[in-house]
């Protein structure tokens, strides 16, 4: 019961983000212990933050990018055409599924994607303009 | 003439192989303008592309095709035309051809959007910005949605290396 309470308390400073002593004192009845009290209060303050990240962290999301990895390949011959050089590359994205999902043992994935030049310039242009969004937003 | 309107045909055919439809059709009207019947007409046609195709592969110059042509019999007037077709034709036809070059997933579309997280279950105001990115991707011959979000720093370092690949890229061609 105990452990049940504490929990319910501190959910309910995160969910509320109060970071006051204050705030948080007032959540206690009048009549509990005092020291208890503030001892618990500065328990709560110093992990707070901790908590709201790790909360944050494990928010229900689209499957997240984790880590990725790329090389560049000539291509110098093939079926059709015995000799030639060209450039091309290869991108690989390890994404990870919902951490919600997999609880402990998080599964991660791995895509591979080949990308040629042409490719390549399309979606650093479409890069670019995301990037310029972005600034246009946090300007505002 | 017959012989230059007969390879202007086969070259209009080779730099736009999709066209099939339009390859025979023009072929039956090359038979019936100068009466020859259309089944021999297209062994003839077959024979002789297979000599670009055979070129193609192994980079000949239009001097090796010219050769080659003339060895095959054919006449030098009639191999030369031939030759200078193929020399004006051939960057298109090696574009072609590398453009068939396979491609192991390749990457046919990009979509995105960004926005803010307003809340959660967890917390009840967030305001934390996210991306996500819609990659379509053909795996053999079908294509195959991969959704994924990225924080804004992972989106930046994602944009720095991409940037290095086209440095790269660019540095080879």
């Amino acid at each position: 019961q105990l452990v049940s309470a504490l929990h319910n308390l501190t959910r309910h400073v995160v969910y509320h983000g109060l970071t006051r002593a204050e705030d948080i004192l007032s959540l206690f009845p009048e009549d509990f212990h005092q020291n208890l009290k503030n001892l618990l209060t500065k328990i709560i303050l110093e992990n707070i933050s901790a908590w709201r990240n790790e909360a944050q962290a494990s928010q229900i999301s689209l499957p997240r990018l984790v880590d990725m990895d790329w090389r560049v390949d000539i291509k110098t011959s093939s079926d059709s055409i015995s000799r030639m050089a060209v450039p091309t590359c290869l991108l690989q994205l390890k994404i990870q599924e919902d951490v919600a999902l997999c609880g402990n043992s998080p599964v991660v994935s791995a895509v591979t994607v080949e990308l040629s030049k042409e490719t390549l310039d399309t979606m650093l242009e479409g890069l670019g303009r995301i990037r310029d969004q972005l600034s246009a937003v946090a300007n505002k | 003439q017959q012989f230059s309107a007969l390879t202007e045909v086969l070259f209009r055919f080779l730099t736009e192989p999709k066209e099939v439809e339009r390859f025979l059709t023009q072929l039956s009207d090359f038979a019936t303008m100068n009466k020859i019947s259309l089944g021999p007409l297209k062994n003839i046609v077959k024979s002789i592309l297979l000599v670009p195709n055979g070129a193609l592969k192994r980079n000949l110059s239009s001097e090796q095709v010219r050769a080659d042509f003339i060895a095959l019999g054919l006449s030098e007037e009639k191999a030369s035309y031939f030759a200078e077709q193929w020399k004006v034709n051939s960057p298109t036809l090696t574009r072609l051809a590398v453009g068939q070059t396979l491609m192991i997933n390749q990457l046919i579309d990009m979509e995105w959007k960004f926005g803010v997280t307003a809340g959660s279950s967890e917390l009840e105001k967030v305001g934390s910005i996210f991306l996500q990115l819609k990659l379509v991707i053909k795996k053999g011959s079908q294509m195959e949605n991969v959704y994924i979000e990225l924080t804004l720093p992972q989106f930046y370092s994602f944009l720095h290396e991409m940037e290095r690949v086209k440095t790269s890229l660019e540095s080879f061609s």
